[in-house]
This record gives structure tokens, C-alpha cells and sequence, in this order.
């Protein structure tokens, strides 16, 4: 469940603020798969992000009792010094891994990444494809109750992006999304419920192919 | 699914992994980094010893002047690396912040740390070169010199959280830092002792809480010198206060830091 309690989000911008929440209260029930959409600038991205709590409103309160994911694919984090290897030690130290479960992990996203010597090379000798690909195992290699997704799913070439989607698909059999996407086949393939962003206001619809129309019909 | 743990077992883990990445970041940007952090006070003690050759010629101190400079400069040193490592670290690691468990304060309590941990390392490669080259290194008081380095450490940390939080919204007082350091260290009684000035400028001097810390590691240190001029009072009010308004600042502009 994630509750949200009056909240007011907003930034300031040259000719004033710019409202992505006004005094919004509403309740999200557990074990949903959730799509976000709306326009582009409208804040969808942050909203995302205050949802998993790794950004915050300001005024109001957003609560939860799930853990969350950062943004998958993310690669902002990693140390371009520092082997892959050494990247994903970092995270997994973070989340107070053993050195046992260091070992499994590391394996695993040696293994999905598919970078082979690259792996034992420093970050800043990838192509943005592979950075992709190493941050991409290392989020389905953590268990969270929510995946946070920010329209990372097609990442690296066709074959990845094919073998990505399958191990997603795996992995939310036991977890949930948060999915910001613009891409309504794929909403409708994994979500359940939706969240339409307009203007300040958030809809929620408990059938995802009701916020699709709802967002369709904004576009018109 | 991800156990919970407890929030001081969060903190642990993250300064755990910090430690480490911001070590392994420091050997890997290049070896010239590593090698001046631990050449730049050999090069200090080396110039002020020349300087001093050059005019006062080698007239006898009560104590050696390339240990005096040692033990100053480690201090000294310690204190500027650690103010400007962090005044720099929240911007630096921006990207983690997405990591929910990590703070932006974490980032500064790591890089404290890696600095307390690279002096420690300074300080033992001068007592081994101390001890080889049978350099006079008598300590008058262990503990009280300890106990000035540990309140140097507390104060540095306040003093950077301070200035770090303020850096994060106003850019340019951290690029001021760099240059106010160097003449910080000339005020501060790194290489002579206060007690060779006029009382005047002594006066003046020691309303410098970093002259203070210097006086006090100096003056337990050596049998010859003492802390008469410092004031515990003044350096502990000075902590005190940079620690409230550090952490108050802080608690308030969190979450604004995280989403700079």
C-alpha cells in the first residue's frame, strides 16, 4: 500500500511555480502493477521518483511499508575508475550484502550483462549500451517489492532487449512496478492499474486500459 | 524479498561501501593523486626547514624543528583535506542519492573518515622514518596530543558540513575554500610556535580556532612548548556551535540536497 496524504509538489521556474501535484490525497493498494502516464514535462518521471522515496514533495507526506527499487537501468551511479565489477560490489555493499550473496550476485550479472572481459575493465571503456546492460543486471538481481521503470526497456541490441524483457517478465512474477511508459503495448502487457497525470491532478483507474483511454482522450 | 534492517545497521553498510568506493576512487584517479597525498608533507617539512636554515641559520631549537613541522603540517593537512574533500561531496556524489539508504551526509562522514584513515597512514610512515633516522620524537603527553587530534577531526567535520550545505545552493564558497586555506595555515601556527610572536599579534592570532588545536597538539607534544595561550573554552564553543548549525542546516535543506 502507498499512501499519499495531502500532497503538493511543484518547481519553481522563471515565471513561477509550476504545480506537478496540488494537494492530492489518495490510497494505492498493494500488489498492483502500476502504469504512469501523461504528457511529456507533465511529471510523470517525479512522481515515479516520489513514490519510491527518493525524492520528496513539498509539502505533505507519502508513505509506504514496501521497499523500492532505484530507477532500473540506471547507470548515474557508477564510478568510471572502477571496474564493472567493483561497481556492483559498491551496490551490493549499500544493501549490506555477505560476501556469500556478493559472490551469487556478482556471478549473475556477470552472466546476464553478457560483457565478458569488459566486466574486469574500467566503466569508462563501455559503450552506453553496455553500461546499460551491466545496470540492468544488477537491478534484476535485487529483490524489491516495487521495480521502479522509467521507459528503460529497450536497452542494447535486439537480442538483449529480447532477452531483458523475458527476465523482466520473470522477475515481476513475484514483484511489482512502477512503470513510466509511453509505450501503451507495453502498459497494457504488464500493468494493472494506471495513474493518468494532467495539469496538477493525478487520476488513478484500477484497470489500466481505462487510464489508457482517459490518456488518449487528454491527446486529443 | 529485501529484509528489513535496522536503520543504524543501514548506516553501517553504507559507510562500509563508501569507505571503500571513495578509497579505491583515490588510488585509481591516476597515481600521481596518491603519490603528492602522501609526498605533499614531506615537501612541506622540506621547505620550511630551508626556509628557516635560510634565515636563522641552524640555530639549536629545545626541540627538533623537522618533527615540530611533522607533527604540525599532519594536523594541519588532515584539517584542509577534510574541509575541502567534503565541502565538494554532496555535488560529487549526486548520483548515489538514488540509492535511498544513502544520505547526503553519509557522503561527508566517509570522506572524513578516508582522510582520518590516509593521516593515520602518513603518520606511521613518519615514525617509521622517525624511529630509522633516529629523529628525537619524545612525547610529552600521548593522550592529550590523541585527544587534540580527535577533536580536530570533530571540529573539521562540523566546520565542512557547515560550509558543504551552504556550498550546495551558493556555488562560489568552495572554490573560495581552496585559496582561504593557504592562508589559514599561515595563521595557524603550523611552522612556529605562538610563543615566538608579540604578544600583540599573539592576541590577535588565537581568536583562530585552528591556532588553538595547533598550539595544543604542539604544546603536549613537546616537553619545551606549552598550551598557555589556548583557550579550551573558545574551541569548544566554536565546535558546538559549527556542530548545531551544521546539523540544523542540514535537517532542514535535506531533501532539498538530495534533489540539487
Amino acid at each position: 500500500m502507498i499512501k499519499l496524504d495531502r500532497v503538493t509538489k511543484y518547481f519553481r521556474t522563471k515565471t513561477g511555480k509550476k504545480y506537478i501535484l496540488k494537494d492530492v490525497s489518495m490510497v494505492i493498494p498493494s500488489d498492483k502493477n502500476i502504469g504512469i502516464l501523461g504528457r511529456n514535462g507533465t511529471g510523470k518521471s517525479t512522481i515515479m521518483r516520489m513514490l519510491g522515496q527518493i525524492e520528496f514533495p513539498n509539502r505533505g507526506k507519502i508513505t509506504s511499508d514496501k521497499s523500492f527499487s532505484w530507477p532500473l537501468g540506471l547507470s548515474g551511479g557508477f564510478v568510471g575508475n572502477m571496474t564493472g565489477r567493483a561497481n556492483v560490489k559498491f551496490v551490493c555493499r549499500l544493501y549490506g550484502k555477505s560476501k556469500k550473496e556478493i559472490d551469487e550476485i556478482i556471478n549473475y550479472v556477470k552472466d546476464f550483462s553478457e560483457l565478458n572481459d569488459y566486466f574486469d575493465m574500467p566503466i569508462k571503456t563501455y559503450s552506453s549500451g553496455m553500461k546499460s546492460r551491466l545496470s540492468f543486471g544488477l537491478s534484476l538481481s535485487f529483490d524489491f517489492d516495487y521495480l521502479l521503470i522509467d521507459e528503460t526497456l529497450s536497452v542494447g541490441d535486439a537480442n538483449f532487449r529480447k532477452k531483458s524483457k523475458m527476465a523482466l517478465m520473470k522477475k515481476i512474477e513475484n514483484c511489482h512496478v512502477l512503470l513510466v511508459s509511453h509505450d501503451m503495448g507495453t502498459l497494457r502487457d504488464i500493468c494493472d492499474v494506471g495513474i493518468v497525470v494532467n495539469n496538477g491532478k493525478i487520476h488513478y483507474f484500477d484497470d489500466i486500459n481505462r487510464a489508457i483511454d482517459e490518456y488518449a482522450s487528454i491527446n486529443k | 524479498m529485501i529484509k528489513k534492517r535496522s536503520s543504524f545497521k543501514i548506516f553501517l553498510a553504507v559507510q562500509h561501501a563508501l569507505f571503500l568506493r571513495e578509497l579505491s576512487m583515490r588510488f585509481s584517479s591516476g597515481r600521481m593523486g596518491m603519490f603528492w597525498t602522501f609526498f605533499e608533507p614531506f615537501f612541506q617539512i622540506f621547505i620550511f626547514v630551508l626556509i628557516k636554515m635560510a634565515l636563522f641559520g641552524s640555530s639549536e631549537n629545545s626541540f627538533d624543528f623537522a618533527v615540530f613541522l611533522a607533527l604540525n603540517f599532519t594536523a594541519f593537512n588532515m584539517f584542509k583535506n577534510i574541509v575541502i574533500k567534503s565541502t565538494a561531496s554532496f555535488k560529487a556524489n549526486k548520483a548515489l542519492f538514488l540509492y535511498k539508504q544513502v544520505k547526503p551526509i553519509d557522503t561527508i562522514i566517509a570522506r572524513t573518515m578516508v582522510e582520518v584513515f590516509i593521516t593515520s597512514i602518513i603518520i606511521l610512515i613518519f615514525l617509521f622514518l622517525g624511529f630509522y633516522f633516529d629523529f628525537d620524537m619524545q612525547v610529552e603527553d600521548l593522550t592529550m596530543v590523541s585527544l587534540g587530534f580527535l577533536w580536530l577531526i570533530v571540529f573539521a567535520f562540523a566546520f565542512s558540513l557547515v560550509v558543504a550545505v551552504v556550498n550546495a545552493f551558493i556555488d562560489s564558497i568552495g572554490k573560495l575554500l581552496g585559496f582561504l586555506m593557504t592562508g589559514l595555515m599561515f595563521a595557524s601556527a603550523v611552522f612556529y610556535s605562538m610563543n615566538r610572536l608579540p604578544i600583540e599579534v599573539q592576541n590577535l592570532l588565537m581568536y583562530n580556532p585552528v591556532a588553538n588545536f595547533m598550539e595544543m597538539i604542539h604544546g603536549y607534544y613537546f616537553e619545551t612548548l606549552d598550551d598557555r595561550l589556548v583557550s579550551y573554552n573558545y574551541i569548544f564553543l566554536w565546535t558546538i556551535i559549527l556542530l548545531y548549525m551544521g546539523l540544523w542546516l542540514y535537517i532542514k535543506l535535506e531533501k532539498r540536497i538530495i534533489s540539487i
